[in-house]
């Protein structure tokens, strides 16, 4: 790295500030989920000496149905992640590159899509379930999340900031329009597509409204809707303690899928931002 | 080897096939889950909490009951989302907990099923329970509830202090019976122990400061509803209640700045003298004050919430309940099931009473075994004083929301006491007349 590349050491030392400074909730979340109830409902600052202990994470492993709960959420995340992917980039390659009747007002109303709030559509959305006796199933905690105005929106910028001439060139080749479709045009949306995919699991991982009301069968609940539901009364007082283990618990998937997955997601968001 | 492998599978899928001939009784109740410690207990005399002594109870009944397969929902508290939810989608549990001021707002939709029939079945009469659970339960002739306990703000009393200050007789606090020795009190408590006297919710948490302010606004004759339609909140009562709130935290005679779980924290650590919370903390600091390193060593005492304004000896009170959501899929024998569980919890009452609430049977009211649990002697005539607010009122649970939203906002300081009864009444009356 050149000399002139690198940042200076001011900013360094400002970067690595507000990171540990951003890290100081987690790590306070952290430290408390080791500490016992009892000790954090008489004073907080206990939890800046010892003993400390791993009952807390035993108490959530000691729930029966803890794995199954984690199961749905991971079923649920992928199945909405790969759906949103599906829909939006169909749907974002036909409002950029197809001519239809009614293409523009089409759009135009997905795009009013983004405006409206879940909580207007959320009473019809649980009577239609309702009448096709769907609730308690993959499908309804799955299904309402794969119409994502967002994803449309997002994929069909992107679509129309790739050159037509490219797709021009692919057809004096003889390349049928699915074709430039799957192998030309989609692998230059990837940035965008691991932005949305990403966007999208986190979102499904965390929702916790629709499967509250969805998902009332204890086998079925996700995971946030299981913890909150394993939550004695004034939990915030009596079980502090177990209380940040389940925060610690619902966040570690998603952590896991961050390390994994950090290189693709570091290059997808700065793709993204670049573009 | 492949015998080896398949042999498991079969007596898996035979399993899985196995045919349940047991009849199924689908029991959905928040409290929390604590499977890790109570999992396998089914003596509920070896069990501790709420959670702890509702899973062992629920455990026994099924050991005792092999004939019914009892499938337990637990939900976030109170859990009500998901039961209008469940309703919504014709697929309610078949006992469901719910409160006594939520009782009334799915029985005048028709959504609870009355439980005399049950009851006649299961041989429990609402005769035999307190004045104050009856009272929870009861609309007209109707039975919509097998109540499980009523529960109350107490005050919960850190006697070393209230030694220090001067304010025990006999080894009894002595509470102030008027406005006027409030101030008295919590003065000398000040001076002596250079600590506020009185411990409570001042921030986020909205249930503290609207129970104050309901207790002040009966203890004074006044009554916080009009009718159906109307609350009753703007009122010389209600302007008395919350002036006299702001009163004392505006002298100083209040912590401030404490959420549920600060105000708790707080009083165990010995930071004041009186904490206004439930009977579910009495088990908490009693153990507290069995502990030598607790600000609460030998020096903890509750009692019912004082009579500051002697218009009329009473107190608010609340319970938990099991009702039965209306079902017409419901089969007769999951009826019979459901008799039977709650029969069982009749008959078990003392067991749940431990968590500190109050039994909700008189006979255990009087048994020497209750009176023997540490302080129940001291708080029992809640079940007689005890009144939870009125029947015809729906929608108590956002509406108790605001009301401890406005009292808070006026006793802090933030909103002027006539703006904010202004506001609390303007409130609870939209959502009075929205249905």
């Amino acid at each position: 790295m050149s000399a002139l590349r690198r940042p200076p050491p001011l900013a360094v030392v400002a970067v690595v500030a507000l990171a540990v400074l951003m890290l100081v909730p987690m790590l306070w979340v952290l430290i408390l989920s080791f500490k016992d109830n009892t000790a954090l409902l008489a004073d907080t600052a206990s939890a800046f000496v010892p003993p400390y202990t791993f009952a807390n994470y035993r108490n959530i492993m000691g729930e029966g149905q803890v794995f199954t709960w984690l199961m749905n959420s991971v079923i649920v995340s992928l199945a909405m992640t790969a759906g949103v992917l599906i829909v939006s980039s169909l749907a974002g390659y036909g409002f950029a590159r197809l001519e239809f009747p009614g293409r523009k007002i089409l759009f135009v109303v997905v795009l009013f899509g983004l405006a409206i709030p879940e909580q207007a559509v959320i009473i019809g959305r649980h009577q239609i379930f309702s009448a096709l006796s769907m609730h308690n199933s993959y499908t309804a905690l799955v299904v309402p999340g794969l119409s994502m105005p967002f994803g449309v929106f997002l994929m069909t910028q992107y679509f129309r900031a790739i050159p037509v001439e490219i797709d021009e060139a692919a057809m004096l080749d003889g390349a049928s329009r699915f074709r430039i479709f799957w192998r030309i045009l989609l692998p230059l949306t990837i940035p965008a597509q691991a932005t949305l995919g990403i966007f999208t699991f986190f979102q499904a991982w965390n929702d916790y409204w629709w499967p509250l009301i969805s998902a009332t069968d204890g086998q079925m609940y996700t995971l946030t809707v299981g913890i909150a539901a394993t939550q004695v009364n004034f939990a915030q007082a009596e079980g502090l303690g177990f209380l940040m283990a389940q925060a610690v618990f619902a966040g570690l998937p998603t952590l896991i899928v961050y390390l994994i997955f950090q290189k693709y997601i570091v290059r997808a968001v700065a793709g993204a931002a670049g573009q | 080897m492949r015998r080896l492998i398949l042999a498991p599978l079969l007596a898996l899928l035979a399993a899985c096939g196995a045919s349940d001939d047991r009849t199924e009784l689908v029991v959905q109740r928040f409290f929390g889950s604590c499977q890790a410690d109570y999992g396998a207990v089914n003596d509920p005399t070896k069990a501790d909490g709420e959670c702890g002594i509702m899973t062992a109870l629920i455990n026994r009944f099924e050991a005792d009951n092999p004939d019914i397969r009892v499938v337990e929902n637990v939900v976030f508290w109170p859990g009500y989302d998901q039961l209008t939810a469940q309703l919504a989608a014709n697929g309610p549990p078949d006992l469901v907990t719910m409160h006594s001021s939520a009782i009334s707002d799915y029985e005048a939709r028709d959504l609870l099923e009355p439980l005399n029939p049950v009851l006649a079945q299961a041989g429990v009469s609402p005769e035999s329970f307190t004045p104050a659970a009856r009272a929870g339960v009861m609309v007209g002739d109707q039975v919509m509830g097998l109540p499980i306990d009523v529960w109350a703000p107490l005050w919960h009393i850190n006697m070393n202090l209230f030694r220090k200050a001067g304010l025990v007789r006999d080894g009894r606090p002595i509470l102030p019976s008027s406005p006027e020795e409030f101030d008295a009190h919590a003065r000398q408590f000040h001076e002596r122990t250079g600590k506020p006297y009185l411990v409570q919710v001042t921030d986020k948490d909205f249930a503290g400061p609207m129970r104050i302010f309901y207790m002040y606004v009966m203890q004074q004759g006044g009554a916080p509803f009009r009718d159906a339609r109307h609350s009753n909140f703007n009122s010389p009562e209600g302007q008395r209640a919350l002036g006299f709130m702001r009163d004392l935290y505006q002298q100083g005679h209040s912590v401030r700045n404490q959420d549920y779980a600060g105000a708790v924290s707080t009083f165990l650590k010995g930071e004041g003298g009186v904490l206004i919370d439930g009977t579910w903390m009495v088990g908490q600091f009693t153990a507290a004050s069995q502990r030598e390193d607790s600000a609460l060593a030998d020096g903890y005492a509750v009692r019912p919430f004082p009579a500051i304004f002697k218009e009329r000896n009473v107190s608010l009170v609340d319970g938990h309940n099991w009702v039965m959501p209306r079902d017409e899929r419901r089969t007769q024998a999951q009826r019979e099931a459901a008799a039977r569980f709650l029969r069982f919890f009749a008959d078990n009452n003392f067991q749940w009473a431990r968590t500190g609430h109050f039994p909700a049977y008189t006979s255990i009211i009087e048994s020497a075994a209750w009176r023997a649990l540490p302080h129940r002697s001291d708080i029992a005539v809640l079940t007689q004083i005890g009144e939870p607010l009125p029947r015809f009122v729906r929608r108590q649970s956002p509406i108790e929301f605001i009301v401890g939203e406005e009292a808070s906002a006026a006793f802090t300081g933030q909103k002027s006491v006539d703006r904010a009864l202004q506001d609390m009444q303007r409130r609870a009356d939209e959502i009075l007349q929205s249905f």
